[in-house]
């Protein structure tokens, strides 16, 4: 190796498998100078188009990177594999989508930073990113930290809101302590094994379980689990969720309420499983062994799951924000989501990604609606969408199609996500978990039908005055509504695509050094 | 030699005072300098360990550095949120933010 | 194991006692020392040889809040040129070019509070 001597050991890694994160690291810093350079009179939707420019090139890399071979650099801190790839083509979308929805009805008397609005939305993104993307606990909560304080930012970016200002503070607190108490139980883990690099954990793990540390490993699960429940927004951290909803700028909540939560998802999946996969808990008495991850833990995320759903879903019955709603059922859909990492079939993967999916694609496209919505009303009230069917036919029946999603009625993709969850704690014999899971599903039919109810049987106090559909948005529900339709009419194909071509069994496999040359 | 349970003591107090004084504290400075008490019981856990723990090495200084940077990244978005928040509603009082009570 | 302990806490307390006898003793030999006579103007607060007005609890210029937090960032993110200062020889020029790129990235930062007024007092 001729470079060693001058590049020294950096040098030697292929940095090209970094690329989609590394796209959106260079328009985040050139469209933030670009938003300094340019006269304060020009229109900033510009550097919105620019971001979703970014966006979509780093799409592309990553969507070229499917299948292939687990990859790393700097010692696991990066990692690309399967699962990676899946969960930054989420997040990608995800974005894409908040930029559609911004370009097309963010204010520029409500939000006065609007430069700021469009990067800060990119640095969440690569927040996110690195939390799919990375085998270390340092940059895992690195890329944490990048998503929150992105994020606190983007809620209170509504300068003169006093509801904006309010909610992001609160968002900075909640966020701030349970950042705090994930650190904690990351700092129990070090202390164990020495090592922040989740396939070294692993390794070591198991033995100190074993020799009389299983106090600290369970402490540490728990404190780990309980903070990082706040980015889903699941039962012990939910609370923030439908004030910070209801503050932010309706982009931002739907930003929030699907690829922070996606995050979320990814940084659980990945530390948990990873960490905990060698760790066998010995019965003393039989001497039955048991993966602590799968039999014992699998309990307590089921609680959590059905607290979610409980919890979730009858606290939306009451609410009169649209906003508030979808918060209360975004927490529900945290219940869901958490089903197959509690009964942690050999489908996991297959079942959580479908899941987001759908819920990806319904809950942009209710965003996006409500968006148009409430700039046309003036507020969030389920209220204002009376008579939607006749002021806006088609923006109707999208709706319609989306909420069918998220509630789980057939020839949707929703009903297909439910199903396959639903399937998986049944095969398990899971029987409690599945029984909750309808009954609150039933539930969510109420609240959902309501704002279904408004659109076709109540006529509006304003007047049947058209809602105008600017062409992004009109761009962005197109989409949702074919995706959402889509995998509910052919899920089993969307199914075999995920099954053949992310092999999820290669997150455990250790990658071999990338080295260039 | 001090053995790492005292450390490890030192770091749960400062953790849980701080963790109470962030959720009961009606002063929203106060409730930041807690979080950043919180952040300081981490990092107290993770020099501790790098030196004592059962595999002790220099990882956890590097991990407390980064722990550092993120508490103070932290605490300067919560202050200037909580700067625009003031101007807006002349507060600083957390229970006095309740606008979105239902 | 024990006895090393009761010797830590045996300086503890020395240390301790001095802590309290020394400034003690100071003040009480003074005390005797000196002669006593208390007049107006000898028992105003000194603040730096002003008169002290008005309340000690005032409110800050909301200003001083933005320069703390300039400074608190800035001076944090220091702490990561420590580490790689130190393990310069090893790392070589590919390091080097990382650290730029990340001061250049600091500097961005800079650029973006100086042209949003921030460093300007009015």
């Amino acid at each position: 190796m001729n470079g060693d001597s001058k590049w020294g050991v950096l040098g030697q890694y292929d940095w090209s498998i970094m690329a989609p994160e590394l796209t959106i690291l260079v328009f985040a810093t050139l469209l933030s100078i670009i938003d300094l350079l340019l006269p304060k009179k020009t229109d900033r939707r510009i550097i919105g188009v620019l971001g979703l420019i970014g966006v979509i090139i780093s799409l592309i890399f990553t969507l070229s990177n499917t299948g292939t071979q687990p990859a790393s650099i700097l010692a696991d801190m990066y990692r690309l594999d399967s699962f990676a790839v899946a969960f930054k083509a989420i997040f990608l979308t995800g974005v894409a989508f908040a930029f559609l929805m911004s370009l097309g009805t963010l204010d520029k008397k409500d939000v006065h930073y609007q430069g700021e609005f469009y990067y800060l939305l990119l640095t969440a993104l690569l927040g996110a990113m690195f939390m799919a993307s990375s085998a270390d606990l340092i940059t895992l909560f690195i890329g944490l930290e990048l998503l929150s304080l992105s994020s606190f930012i983007l809620v209170g970016i509504r300068k003169k809101h006093i509801q904006s200002n309010e909610s992001a503070f609160k968002y900075v607190v909640i966020g701030s302590i349970s950042a705090a108490v994930t650190l904690y139980g990351m700092s129990f883990i070090y202390g164990l094994t020495g090592t922040t690099n989740l396939y070294l954990i692993a390794e070591r793990l198991g033995n100190v379980y074993q020799g009389g540390f299983s106090y600290i490993v369970y402490l540490a699960f728990f404190l780990m689990f309980v903070g990082l429940s706040f980015k889903i927004s699941a039962v012990p951290n939910q609370t923030w969720a439908p004030d910070v909803y209801q503050g932010a700028p309706t982009p931002v909540t739907a930003f929030l309420s699907v690829v922070s939560k996606a995050a979320g998802f990814a940084i659980i999946l990945r530390i948990f499983i990873i960490m905990l996969s060698n760790v066998i808990d010995i019965d003393p008495t039989t001497g039955e062994m048991k993966s602590l991850l799968v039999d014992n833990l699998g309990l307590y995320i089921g609680i959590v799951a059905a607290a979610s759903m409980i919890i979730g879903n009858t606290m939306a019955l009451r609410q009169v924000n649209m906003k508030r709603m979808m918060a209360y059922s975004g927490i529900a859909q945290a219940g869901y989501l958490l089903v197959p990492f509690a009964t942690f079939t050999v489908l996991l993967f297959e079942q959580t990604l479908f899941y987001l999916i759908a819920y990806l694609f319904a809950n942009m496209g209710i965003f996006a609606i409500m968006a148009l919505v409430s700039k046309d009303q003036g507020h969030d009230e389920i209220r204002g969408f009376a008579g939607l069917f006749q002021r806006a036919p088609l923006l109707a029946i999208s709706m319609t199609i989306f909420l069918l999603s998220l509630a789980g009625i057939p020839v949707t993709a929703g009903f297909f996500g439910k199903f396959y969850i639903f399937l998986s704690s049944v095969a398990r014999q899971n029987y409690w978990l599945a029984g909750i899971m309808m009954a609150t599903s039933v539930v969510s039919y109420v609240y959902y039908f309501g704002v279904m109810k408004q659109m076709f049987m109540r006529t509006n106090p304003n007047g049947v005055n058209k809602i105008k559909v600017p062409p992004c948005i009109g761009i962005a529900l197109v989409v949702a509504v074919v995706v959402t339709l889509f995998a509910g009419i052919f899920p089993s194909q969307v199914i075999d695509y995920l099954h053949n071509n992310f092999l999820f069994e290669n997150m455990m496999q250790v990658a071999e050094q990338v080295v260039m040359k | 030699m001090i053995p790492a349970s005292s450390y490890l003591l030192v770091a749960l107090i400062l953790f849980c005072v701080g963790l109470y004084g962030a959720l009961t504290k009606r002063h929203a400075i106060i409730v930041l300098l807690s979080i950043e008490l919180m952040f300081n019981a981490v990092n107290i856990n993770l020099v501790a360990f790098a030196k004592y723990g059962l595999f002790a090495n220099m990882t956890g200084q590097i991990f407390s550095l980064f722990s550092i940077t993120v508490a103070a990244a932290e605490a300067a978005v919560g202050l200037a949120i909580l700067i625009s928040l003031y101007r807006n509603r002349s507060t600083v009082h957390v229970d006095e933010m309740d606008l979105m009570k239902r | 194991m024990a006895a090393l302990y009761a010797n830590n806490y045996l300086i503890v307390a020395i240390f301790l006692f001095l802590g309290i006898l020394l400034p003690v003793g100071a003040l009480t030999f003074g005390r005797l020392l000196r002669p006593h006579n208390p007049t107006t103007v000898k028992r105003e607060t000194y603040e730096s040889g002003l008169e002290p007005f008005g309340s000690s609890w005032v409110q800050f210029n909301v200003k001083y809040y933005i320069f703390a937090i300039m400074f608190v960032i800035f001076d944090v993110e220091t702490i990561f040129l420590y580490p790689w200062a130190v393990a310069y020889d090893q790392l070589g020029l590919f390091a080097l070019v990382e650290m730029l790129i990340f001061i250049a990235l600091l500097v961005i930062g800079l650029i973006y509070a100086w042209k949003k007024k921030v460093l300007e007092w009015n």
